[in-house]
């Protein structure tokens, strides 16, 4: 082989594993099988170019591109500034509906950030590529610190302008306690009391004997018995005033015979 | 009339013979040592990120960035020097003591042009195409002492890589070889344009070529990574 066909090969080499490098960390990917969608934010906690895009936790794309829209309004007429163009595997797409939410979430060791996006319901329509949709703004722990800031403020500032009816408040529930904790001490005493012990026991016969009457009326016995006094009654309840006054005067006149 | 003055300049079948001896006559031994170079890293980093956070996930992303950035560059310098450099000197200073390079000047050649270009954009270029090849060469051990000796297969090893690489590490990696890639031969040349007579002189310029050359490329590996730590 002649020199200049070695070094070639050589420097052919090279550029193919640049170019394979390239594909390995991402940038090309000739075969990709992905839709796009753009995520607007107003606020991304901290999302990079190349972070992973998960649907139900499972990696299927990464954040292409982040632009800065200023003029940028969702149909709902809300201002949405920060636009995130991501990729999503095509397999994952069926999964991403119209009600989908977009959030970013925090894993791993180093705290990699990552956009998660919560399965949309079947009923709901797909979306198609390059659509806008709006993302869920992540919580600003800036925000949250200098909002509890305040609030622990404006706390103290009540308790220092009532300070004699805070430490009233105070003292009455401090009472309060005290006579609860009396009122409990005496119910456990009530009930270690020997009377009240029969009571309870007497209580608990009783309960033992209802059980065992209403057990009892179950049976069939006890229906037949029920049956026998309704046919009674049935047939007595024609008589009335006069023929029973009739049969207890002809009665009466026999037992006078007799 | 100016085509023939520039291949005057630049003798390209010279530099391509020069291109030839420094990087394909390097590939094997570079390759072999980079990629223990490499192991030895993986195995290093993750004994040590297993005593410090008893966690050794990491050690894919940040043994590559590491990889990427300095091993392979300076490692493949070093040997190009020891290798290339040596050569070099002894060529230039034999030439120097058997009056070589007194016979080119009274031919009217300038001995700069006719020795140190050449070898100037050969080793400039080849050790361009050597970083590039050693550099996938390690990342590829790596991934491999990862898969078997760590656990992780290469989808993760390439997740944890993307995580701290970037495509610019390896930019910076080539302006580096371009930059050792060009010291050496100048070093080399200049200690032997400077060779004493006699064999001793020559065995003294080339010794003094690999160690002032060794010193070079950690010097400015150094000035190269400080100054691109403002870059990105």
């Amino acid at each position: 082989m002649k020199i200049e066909t070695k070094v070639g090969l050589l420097g052919l080499g090279a550029m193919i594993l640049i170019v394979v490098f390239a594909y390995m960390m991402g940038l090309i990917s000739p075969f990709s099988n992905t839709n796009q969608i753009n995520v607007m934010y107003n606020y991304a906690g901290g999302i990079e170019e190349g972070s992973p895009v998960r649907v139900m936790g499972i990696k299927v794309g990464k954040v292409k591109k982040i632009s800065f829209e200023p003029g940028y309004k969702t149909p709902q007429g809300e201002e949405t500034k920060l636009r995130l163009q991501i990729s999503i595997d095509k397999k994952a797409w069926p999964t991403i509906r119209k009600d989908s939410k977009y959030f970013i979430n925090l894993a791993g060791v180093i705290g990699e950030k990552f956009l998660e996006i919560s399965p949309g319901s079947a009923e709901s329509e797909e979306l198609s590529s390059g659509d806008y949709v709006r993302g869920e703004d992540p919580p600003r722990i800036d925000q949250l610190i200098s909002q509890s800031y305040g609030l622990a403020g404006k706390i103290i500032e009540l308790v220092e302008k009532n300070e004699g009816s805070v430490s009233n408040v105070i003292s009455q529930v401090d009472r309060l306690m005290t006579n609860f904790n009396k009122t409990l001490a005496l119910l456990d005493k009530t009930s270690k009391n020997k009377d009240m012990a029969r009571l309870l026991d007497n209580a608990i016969k009783i309960s033992d004997d209802m059980a065992y009457l209403t057990g009892e009326l179950r049976t069939k016995k006890s229906q037949d018995t029920f049956e026998l006094i309704h046919k009674l009654l049935f047939r007595l309840d024609p008589l009335d005033g006069p023929a029973i006054r009739k049969f207890l005067q002809d009665e009466g006149v026999r037992a006078r015979v007799l | 009339m100016a085509a023939k003055s520039r291949n005057r300049i630049i003798r390209w079948k010279e530099t391509l013979e020069q291109l030839h001896f420094i990087a394909n006559g390097s590939l094997s031994i570079i390759v072999f040592c980079v990629c223990f170079a490499a192991i030895v890293t993986i195995i290093e980093s993750s004994f040590h990120m297993k005593i410090v956070i008893q966690n050794d996930s990491m050690v894919p992303g940040f043994a590559a960035m590491l990889i990427l950035r300095e091993l392979a560059v300076v490692v493949t310098a070093l040997l190009l020097t020891s290798r290339v450099g040596a050569g070099i000197a002894a060529e230039v200073g034999t030439m120097k003591v058997t009056e070589q390079i007194d016979a080119l000047k009274m031919l009217g050649i300038p001995p700069s042009t006719y020795l140190v270009i050449p070898r100037l954009i050969a080793c400039t270029l080849g050790t361009v195409m050597l970083v590039v090849v050693a550099n996938m060469a390690c990342l590829f051990s790596a991934m491999a002492v990862s898969n078997s000796y760590l656990g992780y297969p290469p989808a993760i090893f390439l997740t944890a890589m993307r995580r701290f690489v970037q495509f610019q590490d390896l930019i910076l990696a080539i302006v580096k070889a371009a930059v050792f890639g060009a010291v050496i031969p100048l070093i080399s040349c200049y200690f032997g344009f400077r060779c004493e007579s006699g064999a001793e002189g020559v065995g003294r310029a080339t010794t003094n070529s690999v160690v002032v050359g060794s010193i070079a490329v950690i010097v400015l590996d150094f000035i190269l990574s400080y100054a691109f730590s403002y870059l990105y």
